[in-house]
């Protein structure tokens, strides 16, 4: 028998050699690029327009806007809830003279954790996750590995660890690539800044009672914790249809749908409250921590996290009782 | 392919599992159980405030501050800014804290934030639009055409303006304010002449209160809308139009001094 650690090193060689991981680190480094530069042209925009670059200004004049938005009668009641939370929001980072947006490259991490947490990053643990089983189907690998004399369901997990594996190097890759990236442009501090958490959001609006004063590296270890989660996840779901399906293709194509409707749902599915029992409805956990209200009423934390824990569950069962069943050809 | 590559990666990343996770739990045990904290609520303004170069002008009020229906987007405020950036030659920096449909009693909260009175110290200019919605009501001051009703509202608009001016003066007590009058939208319509004697009294009694104001001055805008005044109306027959807030800004310009 081969033990488990020399077959995880033998898909991690695998990993490796297909230079995956490298083009997802392109990939992100990119898109930090771009945002990086978005976000700068923004704050300049912004200096331009007011004529000052003090955030107590410039947060001012947000809630101004939000109480014009509000008071126009044009809008949706849903939109103008959202609006009022946030206005609510804002004021208090003001009234306690605190800015939620330090300037620095922690703060734009934590933003770009908080915007990738939903599809971004579930797409880039997708690259690897969906064709981790299947392409061995392709190549026609599969035989061989299977010929040898080890337990299939030994196989599969030394495959799923890798993933699991992979997946944590991603989500650090992401950290690490947004904070060395923007860091150029922002400066590298704001470790320390002070950030706010535990805003509840419930029918009266915004309940301020509970909230925490916590630094922004904590704040960002959860963050990504989160995104791990979220992360972990989507990657089982993939690497279940990746046994599923013999197209990889075909396997992706079905993931990258759930995931956009999940972001498109989350838009729209206030009214359908059975839609938060789907997984891609429920991964903007970040949200439950920075007191942005959930797609539908009554969505807390741990229902988001007992959902994605059940798929997680089904995911994995039905990926290691499929591969042990199936017949290989 | 090197061994000691994949066993680093190997250990790299299953030191980063162990830390989100770390992380994740944190998450948990901070939403859960986390107690919260006692954050002070900053109410005292700094007394030095740093002084920037060029001019501040803060403006508050209603729509007309925001400048509804201006097709340009601009409003009284927009073209004034224009005006003074071309003359003065300076940075000119302007807070609009404007909020539709606001009414004074609303302005009254508004002006005790700890934020508002500090863009209010910094200020070389405040420009002040106030009444139309606590007088007109969107309309509704012409079906219910009661006098005294109208007696009682003018005697709270006043005394709510007495103490948005006072807390303006305590904050800050050099910068010219200009309040800027009522016109009468409603004057071709059925009750026009009397609500424009209603406007009338009540811009008197506005100008009163802010001549009791040191530096207070105020603007009437009421024979700009005189005639023809749907000429500088929107097409909502309440908001002045382009033209409208044209010439509010040209009333208030010729007012500046430098």
């Amino acid at each position: 028998m081969i033990p488990l650690n020399k077959l995880i090193h033998n898909e991690m060689m695998k990993l490796i050699a297909k230079k995956r991981l490298v083009v997802i680190a392109i990939i992100i480094g990119f898109l930090v690029a771009m945002f990086t530069y978005a976000q700068y042209k923004e704050v300049e925009r912004q200096r331009e327009k007011l004529g000052t670059d003090d955030w107590r200004t410039m947060i001012q004049q947000t809630i101004i806007d939000q109480q014009n938005r509000i008071s126009s009668a044009r809008i949706s009641d849903e939109w103008k809830k959202q609006l009022q939370i946030s206005l609510q929001q804002n004021q208090y980072y003001l009234d306690h003279d605190i800015n939620p947006s330090e300037p620095g490259a922690p703060t734009f991490m934590r933003i770009f954790l908080e915007n990738s947490i939903e599809l971004f990053i579930p797409l880039m643990v997708m690259v690897i996750a969906s064709d981790i089983v299947s392409s061995e189907h392709s190549q026609g690998s599969i035989k061989l590995l299977l010929t040898r004399p080890v337990k299939r369901w030994k196989v599969l997990l030394s495959k799923y660890i890798t993933l699991s594996l992979a997946i944590s190097l991603i989500v650090a890759i992401a950290g690490l690539l947004s904070y060395s990236i923007s860091g150029l442009v922002f400066g590298y501090k704001g470790w320390g800044a002070p950030v706010l958490t535990g805003f509840t959001v419930s029918d009266a609006g915004l309940n301020t009672a509970s909230v925490k004063l916590i630094d922004q590296w904590q704040f960002l270890l959860m963050d990504f914790g989160l995104v791990w989660l979220v992360a972990i996840v989507v990657g089982t779901l993939s690497f279940m249809l990746s046994v599923l399906i013999r197209s990889t293709a075909a396997g992706m194509g079905v993931m990258l749908a759930a995931l956009i409707s999940g972001a498109i749902l989350s838009n729209m599915v206030s009214s359908w409250e059975s839609a938060k029992y789907f997984f891609m409805v429920n991964l903007k956990l970040t949200n439950y921590m920075n007191g942005n209200p959930p797609p539908i009423e009554g969505m807390t934390l741990s229902f988001s996290m007992m959902v994605l824990l059940v798929w997680w569950a089904a995911g994995l069962f039905v990926s290691f009782f499929v591969f042990t069943k199936k017949d290989v050809f | 392919m090197n061994k000691n590559v994949i066993r680093s990666v190997t250990i790299v990343s299953l030191f980063f599992c162990i830390l989100w996770l770390v992380g994740l739990g944190l998450a948990v045990g901070e939403y859960y159980a986390g107690k919260p904290d006692k954050i002070p609520v900053k109410t005292n303004v700094e007394k030095q405030v740093k002084k920037k170069e060029g001019l501040h002008i803060v403006a508050l009020g209603d729509s007309l501050t925001r400048g509804t229906g201006d097709e340009t987007g601009k409003g009284y405020i927009g073209v004034l800014m224009d005006e003074i950036k071309e003359k003065s030659k300076q940075d000119v920096q302007l807070t609009n804290l404007g909020i539709s449909g606001q009414r004074s009693d609303s302005l009254k909260q508004q002006i005790q934030q700890t934020e508002v009175k500090r863009q209010l110290q910094t200020a070389d200019m405040i420009l002040v639009t106030m009444g139309g919605n606590d007088l007109f009501r969107g309309g509704q001051a012409l079906l219910e055409f009661e006098t005294e009703d109208i007696a009682d509202i003018e005697k709270k608009f006043l005394e709510n303006m007495n103490f948005i001016f006072q807390q303006i003066r305590a904050s800050n007590p050099k910068a010219n304010v200009f309040f800027i009058g009522l016109y009468n939208p409603f004057i071709d319509l059925e009750q026009g002449k009397e609500m424009s004697q209603v406007v009338r009294h009540w811009n008197y009694q506005s100008a009163e209160l802010s001549a009791s104001f040191p530096n207070i001055v105020f603007v009437p805008t009421f024979d700009l809308f005189e005639l023809k005044v749907n000429d500088y109306l929107y097409t909502d027959k309440f908001h002045p139009n382009t033209k409208g807030y044209r010439l509010i800004a040209e009333r208030v310009a010729s007012l500046l001094t430098w």
